[in-house]
Formats: C-alpha cells, structure tokens, sequence
C-alpha cells in the first residue's frame, strides 16, 4: 500500500498547476470580454456591459457571504458605496492636488477601503451568524447611508460628489475618456477579480466557510473558531466589493447616496439569489440577466419592477437554487442520456407558457395604461397591437388568452412531470 | 509517571437551580479506553459538553495532560488535541463526503486560515484524506453529498471526521445509538481500530459495546460517578446493579 501511495504522489506532483479543461471556460469567458464591443458597440450597449461587469463583481463578493460562508447581509452596499466614495475622492485629489494614481490602480484602492471598513464593522458584526448577523448588516446600512446624507463634506449630501477620471497620468497611451477604453479596464478588472474570488473558494478558509455555513458548531470542535472564519470571509468579501465600487466610480464618475442604501442592498440579494447562491457561476448568470432586464424591460414598460419582483417570487417559490440551479437540474437527465425524453413535453408546452406569460403581462399594461394614461388618451400600442385600453374587447381577449393559456399549460403540465421523473432514472419506471 | 489524559476534581454544573452534574472527580489515563454509562437524564451529555468547552463550568476544575482546559473555546480545546463526535449526527450536509474528512483536518496538517495556498493542490492532505476514508470504508462514497447517506453511513462519516485531525484524546459520544446490530457490530470494530493507542472516552447505552471495548467503566447517576472501575469490578458491584444494570435486566 505504501508503494501505491508514492506510486500516485509522484503522478499527482507531475500534474499541472491548471489543467485545460479547468481552465477553458476561463479563456472562453475572457474571448467572450474581448469580442463583446466589437458586436455591441454603441455608447448605450458599452455602458450596460459595463454596468453588468461592475454588478458582476459585486454580486459575486456577495456570494462569498451568502452562498459560501451562509451570511446574509442586508447592507453589502456600504462595501461597494465606500469603496467607489473614496476612490472618487482619489479622483479629484489626482485631478486638483497633483497625486499620482493612474487610473487602472484605482479599483484596488476601492477595495483596499472596502476591506478597511469590512474590518471594522466585520469586527463586531460577525460574532455571530443567522438573524444576529443579518439584522446588525441591515443597521449598519441604515447608519451608513443617514451618515451619507448628514456628512455633507465626504458624501456630498442629496446630490452625491463626481470627479472626471480622464485628469489622471496616461496608461500605455489611455485616458480613459472614450467608452471602449473603460470597457476593456472593467472587463480585465472583471477577469482578475472573479478569477481571484474563485481560487479564494479552493483555499483552506474558502472550504472552511463552506463547513461554517453548513454546521458552525461542528467546525469549532475541528479547531476553527467559527467568528474568525467569518469574518476572513467577511473581509474578503467587502474587499471585492469595495473593486466594485471603485469600477463604478470610474463608470460614472459620481457616487450618491443610493449606492450606500438598502435598496442597493436589496438589488444585490435579489441578483445573487436570482442567479443561484449554491454555484460559482450563479451570480454571475444573475447580474447578466438582471442587468439586462432592469436596462432593456425599462426601455419598453413602466412597471418593470413589478416583472423582476414576480420573477424573484418565482424563482424563490419554484427554484431555490437559481436559474443556474435551473439549469443545473438538467445534468442528471443529460448524464444518463435521456435528455431527448424533455424535448417534447418542452417543445410542447412552450407556445402556450409563451403565451400566457404575454398575456398576463398584456393584462397587467393595459390595466396599467388605464389607469395611469393621461384622460383622453385611450390608445395603447402593445406588441405592434395598437388598441383602446378602455375598450371592452380588448379586456375580453386578453382575459380569454390568459384562461386558455392558463388552461392549456395546467393540462400539459402532468405531462411533463412524468416526463421529467423518467428522464432522471435509470430505470424505467413501472 | 506522566499526568493524566483527562481528569476532573469536583466538576460541578448547574443549569438555573438544577445541578445536573454534582461535583465529579475522575482520572482517566492515557491509552484507556473509559466508558460512561448511566440512566438517560444522569448528565452523560453534559459531563462530555464540559470537557469539550461546549459548556461552561460552574465549579471545579478540568484537566487535560495536566493542563487546566475548563472553560476553554472548543477550537481551543481541539488545538490541545482532544476531538468528539455528536450523539446527533452532527457533519457537515451539503459537501461531500471527502470534504468533510478533509476539513477535519485541515487545522491539525497546519492550514489554519491559509488563503494562499489551494487546498486541491496539497498532495499531503489529499492522500491522508484518502488514507481515513480507507479506514471508514468509505472510498466509494467518496464523491456523494453527506446529507444524503444512510444513517449508518453517517454514523461512520462522524467518527471519521473525528478521527481524522489526529487528536489522541477522542470522544465519542453514544456511536452506537439507533443501529442495528450488523451496524453496531461493523462500528465497534471501526472504533477499536481508529482509537488504537489512544484514549478514548465514550458514552454508550449498549452494554455489549461497553463490555466489548472498554478498560474501565464510570457508573454517572444523577450526576455523580456511584463507581469507576475495570468492567468486571463494575458488573459486580451491587450499588451499580441496582441503579442501572438491574434496571436494564429487568426490562429485558
């Protein structure tokens, strides 16, 4: 046994420090940033990537308390916001007081005073978990985001301060003034940062977090004292988002108190849990379809928000685990190559769920529009439809839509499931 | 010779007004295998949650190698070498089963609160990981999420996490509880060989197992010891067979 031992140590020390199929995705994923403005390449697309990278990053230094180490903060924002508050002040001591900081650096200041007051408040906020840990987030948010608005000559007040981030030496020839530039300094800021994170999860206090949120007590009896393992995941965490906020800073050139309060906050649970809190991927999955609907849906609808809620209710009440976990589901079927079992129960049921989903969101414009259209004017446009709002027709198709859609999806339903439970056994089932 | 592994002078332990342990003074030796045995309620639990920092002491002192350990953080305890397992099945759910052998022992391999090292990367730890899990017979389970193993699984899963750190002081409290007899059976043998040359301190209900294993047995009723002696001193002792094994007989 000895012999089979030194036999497999010797092979394993041969390994690679990271082997390809570890590292595709990776390099899918940075080709993917590459090529992203080259396809998208207005003003208003380069702006929502860059909003997505930022919310990215902070939505996975989120994850690192709540899907690794089990913590729910209700005020991360205080992280994010300090971070970018400070390096816009960084900013404007670079553009009035001569201080030499290219601009590339800055999102590592960012996260430098983020770990700082992660420190801090991390100190006493993380002695314990659960309800403890959540309700004293959610005060120091509070306290965090009043302060904001009294401490006038750090925060700027009600209208926040700016900076202009081009003042700074040039990097390499850049300024930074132009879009694309920004772009590519988040997007490798964005590579750094989630690589970082990842590799943090595979280290020694990354896999003690994991049995921290699993079991604290069980922990402590294996020599972890269970406060400082949350509070290194703590720091860590406000580190990272801390690069997020100075990313913003550089995006936006000006802070407000809205990147301090619950609402930022709130956005980032939901994002996270969106995507899906048990995977490494999942917040990332969550920021870019969060993004994407929050910027696209409220071009087109006023009442985006209530989508997101119904789609954050949703996800909770059906898919705890995310859509990432949604996803996830179907490597079982796949595994056991009985994946073609789903095709048609899907294909089945995807016109009428299509279809009562717009209607239901049909249902709910045009009540809107009823209500909230000026008098007088009666007409709507939904879908390319242009119809009267007020009119009796229009109400009695879309309902009909609704209940027979509704109908249709209840029936096929049944179908599915059975579906679904053959395709995940090995077994036919009797 | 050498101070004792654990030894306690007039242990006492008061929950509000109720003293669950009455003042308790034992020496257990390094290498024996001790036994606790007593009615349910006799504060066998809470005798092993104040030797394992879970509790705090009212009164008295414990020691630990000679060293005073009362009142310690757990963590602080396991540093000093002195590892248990749960009478509740106590792991970690949701990470496999050869993630939790393994954070039972990251600390004592030196680990610590490193995050600058990858843990998929220490050889070392990977294949003494692998070695205890030989031990428990667990090798195949290897890759399967803890949670969803058999109760006898998880039974095995816990003496290896405890085991696994290298402590020479283990406590296992009631490792047989709700097994059948197979599973007792393949359990005793698991502790016998896991524990080999070390001390071991367990609570146990089934006397079987105790017999089986145990150099010396501590009688604990209502919260005092009643006897403290080699197994067949115990057996014979007429306080102990009208406390608890006449009991048990009579319910036979």
């Amino acid at each position: 046994m000895n012999t089979t031992t030194k036999a497999t140590a010797s092979q394993r020390s041969a390994t690679p420090l990271i082997s390809l199929p570890q590292l595709a995705p990776w390099l899918i994923a940075i080709l993917f940033l590459l090529l992203l403005p080259v396809i998208f390449n207005s003003g208003s697309a380069l702006t929502i990537m860059n909003q997505m990278a930022i919310t990215i990053v902070f939505a996975l230094a989120y994850n690192m308390l709540l899907g690794q180490a089990g913590m729910l903060s209700f005020g991360h924002a205080v992280y994010m916001g300090l971070g970018g508050f400070f390096c816009v002040h960084l900013m404007n001591m670079v553009e009035f007081d001569g201080l030499w900081l290219p601009l590339p650096l800055l999102p590592l200041f960012g996260g430098f005073f983020g770990l700082i007051f992660a420190i801090i408040i991390g100190s006493f906020s993380t002695r314990r978990a659960g309800t403890v840990f959540a309700m004293i987030s959610l005060g120091v948010g509070e306290l965090i985001a009043a302060s904001s608005i009294i401490i006038v000559a750090f925060f700027g007040g009600e209208e926040g301060i700016s900076a202009d981030r081009t003042m700074g030496p040039e990097t390499f020839g850049f300024d930074f003034a132009s879009q694309l530039e920004v772009y590519y300094l988040t997007a490798i800021w964005l590579v750094i940062s989630a690589a970082a994170m990842y590799l943090f999860s595979r280290t020694p206090i990354g896999r003690i977090a994991n049995a921290v949120r699993d079991n604290e007590e069980r922990a402590e009896f294996l020599g972890y004292s269970q406060r400082y393992v949350r509070m290194i995941s703590f720091c860590a965490s406000g580190f990272f988002a801390g690069i997020a906020g100075g990313l913003f800073a550089i995006n936006f050139e000006i802070l407000t108190e809205e990147n301090l309060n619950l609402g930022t906050s709130g956005v980032i649970l939901l994002v996270t849990f969106l995507g899906g809190v048990g995977f490494f991927i999942g917040p990332i999955v969550g920021a870019v379809v969060f993004t994407l609907l929050q910027t696209v849906l409220s071009q087109y609808t006023e009442i985006w928000q209530l989508y997101l809620g119904a789609l954050f209710v949703a996800t909770v009440m059906f898919f705890p685990a995310g859509l990432t976990g949604l996803l996830a589901m179907h490597i079982q079927p796949f595994k056991l190559g009985k994946s073609s079992l789903l095709l048609r129960p899907y294909m089945r049921m995807l016109v009428p769920i299509l279809v009562c989903f717009l209607s239901i969101a049909a249902l709910l414009e045009t009540a809107f529009h009823a209500r909230h259209a000026p008098i007088g004017e009666n007409e709507m446009n939904l879908f390319g439809i242009v119809f009267d709002s007020h009119g009796v027709l229009p109400w009695v198709v879309i309902v009909v839509l609704v209940l027979g859609s509704g109908f249709l999806v209840k029936r096929l339903a049944p179908e599915l499931k059975e579906a679904w439970d053959d395709a995940n056994y090995l077994e036919p089932r009797s | 010779m050498s101070a004792p592994a654990i030894e306690l002078r007039g242990l006492k332990k008061s929950f509000g007004l109720a003293e669950i342990i009455r003042g308790l003074d034992l020496k257990i030796e390094k290498g024996e295998r001790h036994a606790i045995i007593g009615p349910n309620g006799a504060g066998k639990s809470t005798l092993f949650n104040l030797i394992t920092g879970r509790f705090h002491v009212t009164e008295g002192t414990i020691s630990m190698h000679g060293e005073r350990i009362e009142n310690l953080k757990p963590y602080q305890i396991n540093r000093r070498g002195l590892s248990r397992s749960f009478q509740i099945t106590n792991i970690f759910p949701k990470m496999t089963v050869f993630e939790n052998i393994r954070c039972g022992l990251l600390w004592t391999m030196g680990y610590k609160y490193s995050f600058w090292t990858l843990v998929s990367r220490q050889h070392h730890l990977t294949e003494r990981t692998e070695e205890i899990l030989e031990k428990i017979k667990m090798t195949e389970r290897r890759d399967d999420i803890a949670g969803v193993l058999t109760y006898a699984e998880q039974r095995a899963l816990e003496i290896g996490i405890t085991i696994a750190g290298g402590a020479d002081i283990i406590m296992l409290d009631e490792p047989t509880a709700g097994m059948s007899h197979s599973e007792t059976d393949h359990i005793v043998d698991l502790i016998r060989d896991v524990t080999e040359g070390k001390t071991l301190v367990m609570v146990e209900h089934d006397m079987g197992v105790i017999f089986d294993l145990a150099d010396k047995i501590s009688v604990l009723v209502y919260g005092e010891f009643i006897a403290s002696d080699t197994p067949e001193k115990v057996r014979a002792n007429a306080k102990v067979q009208e406390a608890y094994l006449g009991a048990a007989s009579e319910e036979d």
